[in-house]
């Protein structure tokens, strides 16, 4: 047992959801408490559904324990009267699990018309990810039917699903390619597909599935059953993208001479993937090059989220606009493995991070100040609380998350979408100069923001709001085995030495000088002390 | 006594909350608290979705995680966490709540709290599990927790404690209010600190300001001998009126507030006019449906349906009284109510959060109730802010162009959105 305030992923009753909130004709049936509704907010709000989640919460209440009734067959009834879906799944709850009921039996004692799947979702063994990725490959296994190849070049496009992140853009984007190619979207899924949909998928010549979290599985299911080919990667930037559109010609154009298939895709001139049809796919490699991204050069990146979005923005980040990254890492820790494999050569192993306790991220973002912090809606604020730059890049996300406006990750569209926040997001060049230059530039006054924020920081992991302290919580979190930790006092004139670095880079020097001072026994900062050191550090 | 009041129930709400979100203005209001959970990712996930407040402050609130090794336990050992957070928030009083798993599994709670349980911080068993208790119904458990702790008051203790959670400017209205009126007052419960809670006795007169809490209100009766306030529960101008004179009369006191009354109707006549005759269906699940139905009703609007988690027909027996001749449905089908909706067309939908924009999108204009819970809508003070609430919506959408109704503005936004279904 542990204490939880917050946790990144959903329950596996949030990911079946997701998945039979994707899908037409397909119903989620919840045999759970009422107050498990609770989900059907999360995509009605986030989502701002027009019509009703796919999902009946059928409920089990105290009385209904004591008296051994349960509802569920009447609540099949009443679904599938005024839904009339194609496929019911029925799912037990964390607390209904423990019942042990035999709702297989329960279930099609109904005698329904419509499929029943009973989707053995353990809560304590599976979260969000798990289950949805789960359920999605198990109703492909159940539904994907032999047959022959569609006439033309086609792809299924497996992955985009209801509260995926970005993933309605994303799926435009992809669309978008595929016209450019005059390749054939055969099937998409779960997003909107139906029963049906999914039969025809091995009608497709190969699938793209870019999410790690949610289709790799069934991609990979459709291969070895029916010879689909695949392509797994997720084209996050420019040049990612260009590889990505390779592999699937050649995969494609293999496909369709293994099939005894004339037709070929051939790649048409890299403009007609704009949106104009006419001008550069994206406008990152000139920008990456022009002037004033120099000084990204510099700027330091922490990247934390799913799986591949970690992966995609921290070697876009590093390949593409050429910054550092002091960080990495992700709350999918059966992924973790697959992300540091991705990372290795972009990230220290000892700078890698794979942990489901935000605590640990927001301590590891203390510590290291970056200019540019990538995470989900939890590290955005953290970030706010360190007065850092934040852009969220993965789920979990939070509603100024679901924006209106055209905002894919992946493809060329994806490239300059990502760019554009980068760029927002972060300090700007010559602003950035001055201050360096000119120390506050009359800005002092903003101070107040950094420090209040890590005043709170500080109480949150139950400390005085010492300044002197506030460093604390990121050595505890360092572990750096010391036993007896000691915080050095500044002395006055130090603390004046201190004010003239500029204000958005204090914090990060006071922790760096009591760091220094701390690995060397030095209880008191001295202007000396704060010289030494700052030369030792190289700023 | 009254003819019984005639409703009917249901095979079940469940497009509602567990009663843990309220936790979530209760931490707020005692302010020396601690909220622990003792419950699953479930708990956890619905607390950071609902209250997402939690993260930007420290929370007092938090969720005793039990993971797989743990439901084998007897009895799970909550000691270390109870230790931590006494550690870090140092809370006057620390309230163990229920949830679903636990009570499945037959978790001894009051042992169990009263294991980790010190003179210095109690630990306070609290019934909050979504198998029995939606929405707003725990502050009811809480407050019958907080009891023992209040002061017993001599029989010559003749004052007025009110009952159930309301903002500090709330409060203060109530006070003022009561002073006017030459009404005592002792206190409120729950206060906003442990150490505050007021005095309660065989003369004290317990005056609820919320409709969700009538088993603490029998407890005081029995425990404590103190008289429960039946009138209207204090919202709107109708509510105010009868809430002041029913209290007033218990301490001997002939107010007649027909004429203040009637000049807060005249203040808000612009709205009224808005709801006069308006088809106004309640479908929302705070458990204040009651005497928001009853005000709407006063306002000139045409309850057509007043759904509501429970119904208790003593604690609501006056509001009860003024609903006569509406539908009037305890624990209501979904289903069937969308089907309601399709028969009666109603002008305005109050609804939960949960489905306020699919209704929206099938051309309801809908109301989330959960802002009722959040807004100041008591007293005199509140009879602006209350009928607004109703209005605002209706004023809004007619502001609108109608456009909106075209499936083409809704096309792609929901993945499994059947063709044609924008309509009941």
């Amino acid at each position: 047992m542990r204490l939880a305030y917050w946790m990144y992923e959903g329950t596996a009753h949030h990911g079946v959801g997701r998945i039979t909130n994707s899908m037409r004709g397909v119903h989620a049936v919840f045999h759970a408490p009422q107050g498990d509704d609770y989900v059907t907010t999360i995509f009605t709000m986030l989502e701002r559904t027009p019509g009703f989640p796919r999902m009946t919460t059928s409920v089990v209440n105290g009385n209904d324990l004591i008296r051994g009734t349960i509802r569920l067959p009447e609540t099949l009834k009443q679904v599938a009267e005024a839904h009339k879906p194609e496929l019911i799944v029925v799912v037990a709850s964390c607390s209904t699990i423990l019942l042990q009921e035999n709702l297989e039996i329960t279930a099609n004692s109904v005698g329904l018309d419509c499929d029943i799947v009973i989707y053995d979702a353990n809560p304590y063994r599976m979260q969000e990810t798990g289950a949805a990725d789960g359920l999605f490959t198990e109703l492909v296994k159940k539904y994907a039917t032999t047959q022959p190849l569609t006439a033309q070049p086609s792809v299924n496009i497996l992955g985009p699903s209801s509260l995926g992140f970005h993933a309605r853009h994303d799926l435009i984007s992809l669309r978008r390619i595929m016209k450019a190619l005059g390749v054939e979207v055969n099937v998409v899924a779960p997003w909107g597909a139906s029963v049906d949909d999914l039969r025809r998928l091995p009608a497709a010549w190969l699938t793209i599935a870019p999410y790690r979290e949610l289709g790799t599985q069934a991609a990979k299911y459709l291969q070895e059953q029916f010879g689909t080919a695949t392509l797994l990667e997720a084209p996050i930037g420019v040049q990612p993208t260009l590889r990505w559109l390779e592999a699937l010609v050649a995969g494609l154009n293999a496909r369709g001479e293994q099939a005894g298939v004339a037709t070929k895709v051939t790649m048409p001139p890299l403009t007609a993937f704009s949106l104009d049809g006419m001008s550069a796919p994206s406008n990152v490699p000139w920008f990456a090059r022009t002037a004033d991204m120099e000084s990204f050069a510099g700027k330091s990146a922490f990247v934390f989220g799913d799986a591949t979005h970690t992966v995609g923005m921290t070697k876009f980040l590093a390949d593409e606009l050429g910054m550092p990254i002091v960080g990495a890492g992700t709350y999918l820790l059966k992924e973790a493995a697959w992300v540091r494999e991705q990372l290795a050569d972009y990230v220290k192993p000892e700078d890698f991070l794979a942990t489901d306790e935000f605590q640990q991220v927001a301590e590891r973002i203390a510590e290291l100040r970056p200019e540019l912090v990538c995470g989900t809606q939890m590290e955005r604020h953290t970030g706010r609380r360190h007065g850092l730059n934040v852009m969220v890049i993965s789920q979990p996300t939070h509603i100024e998350n679901h924006l209106l406006a055209y905002r894919p990750f992946l493809g060329f569209d994806g490239a300059d979408v990502i760019a554009d926040e980068v760029y927002t997001t972060c300090t700007l060049g010559m602003e950035k100069h001055l201050i360096d230059m000119f120390g506050d530039a009359g800005l002092d006054e903003v101070e107040q923001a950094p420090s209040v924020a890590s005043n709170g920081h500080a109480a949150s992991n139950g400390h005085s709001a010492d300044p002197a302290q506030v460093a604390q919580p990121a050595l505890a979190a360092a572990g750096a085995g010391a036993t007896a930790v000691v915080n050095p006092v500044w002395t006055p004139e130090a603390e004046a030495t201190l004010k003239k670095v500029p204000f958005f880079v204090r914090n990060k020097a006071r922790g760096n000088i009591e760091k220094y001072a701390r690995e060397r026994g030095i209880a008191t900062i001295t202007a000396e002390v704060f010289l030494a050191g700052k030369e030792h550090l190289g700023a | 006594m009254p003819p019984k009041a005639q409703f009917i129930r249901e095979d079940g709400l469940y497009h509602s909350f567990c009663g843990l979100v309220s936790v979530g203005w209760l931490y707020q209001k005692i302010k020396d608290s601690f909220f622990l959970i003792l419950g699953t990712h479930t708990c956890a996930h619905l607390l950071q979705n609902t209250l997402g407040v939690m993260i930007f402050a420290r929370p007092r609130f938090a969720v005793s995680l039990l993971e797989e090794g743990d439901l084998s336990a007897a009895q799970p050992s909550i000691a270390e966490q109870i230790e931590e957070i006494k550690r870090e928030h140092k809370p006057s009083v620390i309230f163990l709540l229920s949830s679903c798993t636990p009570e499945v599994m037959k978790v001894e709670f009051e042992g169990l709290a009263h294991s980790v349980s010190t003179a210095e911080t109690p630990v306070l068993f609290v019934p909050a599990s979504g198998l029995d208790f939606t929405f707003s119904q725990s502050e009811d458990s809480v407050l019958q927790a907080l009891l023992p702790f209040c002061p017993k008051a001599p029989p010559e203790d003749k004052r007025v404690v009110f009952l159930g959670s309301v903002n500090d400017a709330i409060g203060d209205d109530f006070l003022l209010e009561a002073q006017k009126l030459g009404i005592p007052v002792a206190g409120f419960l729950p206060a906003n600190h442990f150490h505050e809670l007021p005095p309660i006795g065989p003369g004290t007169i317990i005056a609820p300001l919320q409709p969700f809490l009538p088993k603490v209100a029998n407890l005081l009766m029995n425990e404590r001998g103190a008289t429960i306030l039946s009138s209207l529960f204090p919202f709107g101008p109708d509510g105010c009126r009868a809430f002041w004179e029913d209290l007033a009369a218990h301490f001997g006191l002939k107010v007649d507030l027909a004429e203040r009354e009637a000049q807060a109707w005249a203040r808000i006549s612009e709205h009224t006019a808005l709801l006069k005759d308006k088809k106004v269906f309640f479908a929302s699940d705070t458990l204040l449906e009651l005497p928001l139905a009853r005000f709407a009703r006063a306002a000139g609007a045409n309850v057509v349906e007043c759904s509501t988690p429970h119904i208790n027909r003593r604690f609501h027996a006056r509001e009860l009284e003024r609903l006569e001749g509406v539908r009037l449905v305890e624990q209501a089908n979904f289903e069937r109510q969308l089907r309601s909706m399709a028969d009666d067309q109603p002008d305005l939908v109050i609804s939960n959060i949960i489905t306020a924009n699919p209704l929206t999108g099938h051309g309801i204009v809908a109301k989330w109730g959960t802002e009722f819970i959040f807004s100041p809508i008591h007293g005199w003070a509140g009879v602006n802010t209350l009928v607004g609430l109703f209005t605002r919506v209706m004023r809004r959408r007619a502001k609108l162009d109608t456009i909106a109704l075209d499936p083409v503005w809704t096309a792609g936004v929901m993945p499994s959105m059947p063709e044609g279904e924008f309509k009941l």
